[in-house]
């Protein structure tokens, strides 16, 4: 289990790198997409929640 | 520090949001008029109610044509009056007070929902346009009959309503 872990790790940072990009040229686009759809859900949700299940219940405390 | 462009577009996004947040609420209280439960109903003595002009007098009153007071007092485990009628295309303001412990009072598929504390007057206006059939129930434990406090509110065609409580 120990040994397991430590190669694992020790791969992972002693090998060589192979490609080096500037701080602009990193793209996570799928990762973008994805909070951009979490982003619209949320709003969508707050819209429902406001507009349709508190304005549009009924009487209301004026 | 350098910034991500994607963190300027989240940082942006998020802030429209906020302003989103905040402009719907405003929306509500200034478009709408919808206000919030507040101590301006003021406060009353608990153990003296039944001397108290407006406590003393519990039910439906007229204050006009259109509109209405319900006067309530909260006791566990009732609500007094349990019963309401109120003719459709009203407005009614509830005066709801406790004598004994802290209630609450929620009118199912509606947005009233206050508390109802001894010694402090929970005041809350509404209308009621259509007919229709309302439960209400405290929603705040108050003892080993809680779940029995509940009661009706019956918003009726005006000229099918029964009239004010004597
Ligand atoms: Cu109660």
């Amino acid at each position: 289990m120990d040994s397991g872990t430590e190669s694992a790790s020790a791969d992972a940072w002693d090998g060589e790198i192979e490609t080096e990009i500037g701080h602009d040229e990193y793209d996570p686009y799928g990762t973008l997409t994805l909070i951009g759809i979490y982003f619209v859900i949320i709003a969508l949700l707050w819209v429902f929640m406001y507009f349709v299940e508190f304005l549009g219940e009924g009487p209301t405390v004026m | 520090m350098e910034i991500h462009r994607y963190e300027t577009i989240w940082f942006a996004a998020s802030l429209l949001l906020i302003v989103g947040f905040i402009g719907t609420i405003t929306y509500g209280a200034v478009g709408v008029g919808v206000e919030m439960v507040d101590d301006s109903g003021g406060t009353v003595d608990p153990d003296n109610l039944g001397s108290h002009e407006r406590f003393g007098d519990t039910g439906v009153h007229k204050v006009n044509e259109s509109h209405y007071e319900v006067n309530m007092i909260a006791v566990h485990p009732s609500f007094i009056p349990s019963e309401i009628e109120i003719p459709a295309g009203s407005t009614v303001t509830f005066y709801m007070t406790a004598s004994d412990v802290t209630h609450g009072f929620k009118l199912v598929d509606s947005n009233l929902n206050t508390m109802i504390i001894p010694g402090q007057v929970s005041e809350i206006t509404a209308e009621f346009d259509e007919p229709g059939e309302y439960g209400f129930v405290c929603h705040e434990y108050c003892g080993s009959l809680h779940h029995e406090m509940a009661g009706n509110l019956s918003v009726v065609p005006e000229d099918e309503w029964g009239g004010v409580d004597s």
